[in-house]
């Protein structure tokens, strides 16, 4: 009844991972377990991202897997072989029944005719007249026996044996022998005839049937078989091997086996599937990608942690080379400093310093900020020391034109080729109480003063010092030599001051809107004055960052140390 | 080597050298952490252009909103061969532009103007 490879359900006891009740939801492994795919190699699907269709088909083939399709045939086997059996036997039965009938009427006619053949009121004492007649049916197959009976119940003639009781086989039909003149039959005639061939005829018709029903069962059992197999297993299976893979994060998609078809109910559940496993693997890749992005900006915060740190140590040792804001105040000055490097260290640098009774203020930028910036400052802060204590130094323009020099061999550019392409702008201020005057000579560098409302700006030399030079080229700068008063206030600052991008049209601050804040604020004390200037400077830029670092020496005579 | 093309970036300048036409251009703000390594590409170009001893005008134009003191120095060494080549005959034009009313950028073309005795120099104001 089960074709081959098909075995029943007592030959293959699946075992059932987790029943619908107690077992908690199956994992699709369970289920590829359940449903036999436990054996499937994995090196098939290695091979590449996508199930191929009919990757699967040998692996799979004359396996006793498929649950599902042993469910269906079991199904649906025993009422096909039922309705198909009792069919078969309902034609039978009714072909069988229409035989015997005409096998009746047969043995009636023939009866009724040899009985009329026979009939006369004399035929029990003549039996020769009619023996012809009476021998005559023995020469159909079907005769079996005669048996001619006269009213009184005895036997006139006998031909064959007649049968005793009912048989199957049989068919016995009794005919009476009637005379128009009498009102009683004369006499019986009892013919039987063999229904041996009709039954043969049945059991063969039977036997027929039941092939015939076999033949179409095997038939309907494979065709079914196959077609479940190619529609309906593999590509579940493609879909579960798929899922098994997803499972484990590796994005396979499954392809439908031939076109895509959109009234195929599992076409359209592998391209849903194919939908999710592409929205996965994207919200995968988007995971790992942040991830990385995470692990990346760890590592850069960690390396930035360590950068600021040692940034952090640089500044300690850059403001220690500073001077003391209050080193002047036995010059007879008073000053305010704002001293702001763009990246914790910086290029900008002043000196404060009373030597012999004169003030020394100057003020450098030096190229570039942060920490390539700090190292020229180091080099200028080491020059002007020497320049001032071992030189000896006084004069502004001296002072200046030494640094230069310094500075380019301490950079090595007076050579051809030169690496190094620095320089820095510088201004300096001398300033002697007992004239009340001020030597200025600037290199890149101006000196501004406020008095009484008016803005001056006294321009220094237009180039910077260091840098390599231009054959024969030399620095050149005059020194200018100004009357101070109480009233005067002087400002020494980097373009980092001036350069301050922002405002409304977005331009640069300028020297000029520099001195409006100043003047605003030119009663106020100095500190205060860089306090707000300071202030003033972040309310210009607005959104816009600052560019470079920020250095403004503001200085002015304390009225009492003039000179009467 | 026929056209420099650079986009202006939040530290640098655009950049637009057109050799070609004998037209350079370079509009922005320029304050690149290492200057040097921004305008040594650009300075070896125009170098070598300028090597071919061609006779065409060359005209440069400057339109900065704001540069630091690097970029000033490298901006000298760009005028320096331009100005030697218009001392060679070449005719040369710089010009100089800056916002309506920005001093600063004003200030710093006439200072750069000062270097110049051969090289044509014009400050072009511009108006927003």
């Amino acid at each position: 009844m089960i074709p081959e490879g098909m075995p029943s359900a007592e030959a293959a006891p699946v075992r059932r991972g987790g029943s619908l009740r107690g077992a908690g939801p199956r994992r699709s492994s369970d289920f590829l377990e359940a449903a036999g795919f436990t054996d499937m190699p994995l090196a098939e699907s290695a091979a590449g991202p996508t199930m191929r269709p009919g990757s699967l088909r040998g692996s799979a083939r004359g396996r006793d897997l498929d649950s599902l399709a042993h469910t269906l045939f079991l199904r649906i086997y025993p009422v096909i072989a039922v309705v198909v059996l009792v069919t078969q036997i309902g034609i039978a039965w009714v072909n069988y029944s229409d035989q015997i009938r005409l096998y009746t009427e047969r043995a009636k006619l023939l009866a009724a005719l040899t009985a009329s053949a026979v009939a006369r009121p004399d035929w029990s004492t003549r039996p020769e007249i009619y023996r012809h007649q009476v021998q005559a049916l023995t020469l159909d197959p079907a005769f079996r026996a005669v048996v001619l009976r006269n009213a009184a119940g005895a036997v006139v003639m006998s031909l064959g044996d007649m049968p005793r009781g009912r048989s199957w086989d049989m068919v016995v039909e009794q005919a009476d022998l009637s005379l128009p003149s009498e009102t009683k039959p004369v006499g019986h005639l009892t013919l039987a005839i063999s229904a041996e061939a009709l039954r043969g005829n049945a059991e063969k018709q039977a036997i027929l049937a039941l092939v015939t029903s076999l033949i179409l069962m095997l038939a309907f059992v494979l065709t079914l078989h196959a077609n479940v197999r190619a529609h309906v297993l593999a590509p579940l299976k493609r879909l579960l091997l798929a899922m098994r893979e997803v499972e484990h994060k590796n994005w396979v998609t499954v392809e439908s086996g031939a076109r895509f078809r959109a009234s195929n109910e599992i076409d359209v559940i592998s391209q849903a599937f194919n939908r999710m496993v592409e929205g996965l693997r994207t919200g995968d890749e988007a995971k790992r990608l942040l991830q990385e992005l995470e692990t990346a900006h760890a590592k850069l915060a960690e390396a930035n942690g360590l950068v600021m740190e040692s940034i952090g140590y640089a500044r300690r040792i850059q403001s220690s080379v500073l001077p003391d804001r209050a080193a002047l105040v036995s010059t007879g000055l008073e000053v305010g400093v704002l001293w702001e490097p763009l990246h914790v260290v910086g290029g900008d640098y002043f000196w404060l310093e009373n030597i012999d009774g004169l003030g020394i203020i100057v003020v450098a930028d030096c190229t570039g900020h942060g920490v390539p910036g700090a190292f020229l400052t180091l080099i200028v802060a080491t020059a002007l020391d020497r320049i001032l204590h071992e030189r000896r130094l006084r004069d502004p323009v001296e002072v200046l034109r030494a640094l230069d020099s310094m500075v380019r061999v301490q950079l090595r550019q007076d050579g051809r080729g030169a690496v190094s392409d620095d320089g820095l702008d510088c201004g300096i201020c001398i300033w002697d109480r007992q004239t009340a005057t001020l030597r200025f000579a600037g290199a890149g560098l101006s000196l501004t003063s406020v008095t009484d409302g008016t803005v001056t700006r006294i321009r220094g030399a237009k180039n910077g010092l260091g840098y390599p030079r231009r054959a024969g080229e030399i620095f050149a700068v005059d020194e200018i030599v100004v009357q101070t008063s109480a009233e005067t206030t002087f400002y020494l600052m980097t373009d980092g001051i001036t350069d301050q991008m922002g405002g409304e049209r977005r331009r640069l601050l300028g020297h000029r809107g520099v001195a409006d804040i100043l003047m605003a604020r030119s009663h106020d004390g100095l500190g205060d004055q860089v306090a707000a200037l300071q202030q003033a400077l972040a309310d210009y830029r607005g959104s816009e960052a600052r560019r470079d670092d920020m250095t403004l020496v503001a200085f002015r005579p304390i009225p009492q140390s003039l000179p009467a | 080597m026929d056209t420099i093309s650079l986009p202006a970036t939040e530290r640098s300048p655009r950049i637009d050298f057109d050799f070609g036409r004998g037209h350079l251009a370079l509009r922005g703000e320029s304050y690149p952490e290492d200057a040097a390594a921004f305008y040594g590409p650009l300075l070896q170009a125009l170098r070598g252009y300028l090597a071919e001893a061609a006779t065409d005008p060359i005209v440069f134009e400057v339109g900065l909103a704001y540069f630091n003191s690097s970029s000033a120095k490298a901006l000298m060494n760009l005028f320096m061969p331009l100005e030697d080549a218009a001392a060679e005959g070449r005719p040369v034009t710089i010009r100089w532009f800056y916002a309506d009313g920005d001093e600063t950028i004003a200030e710093a073309g006439e200072d750069f103007a000062a270097d110049f005795s051969h090289a044509r120099f014009e400050m072009v104001e511009e108006f927003a």
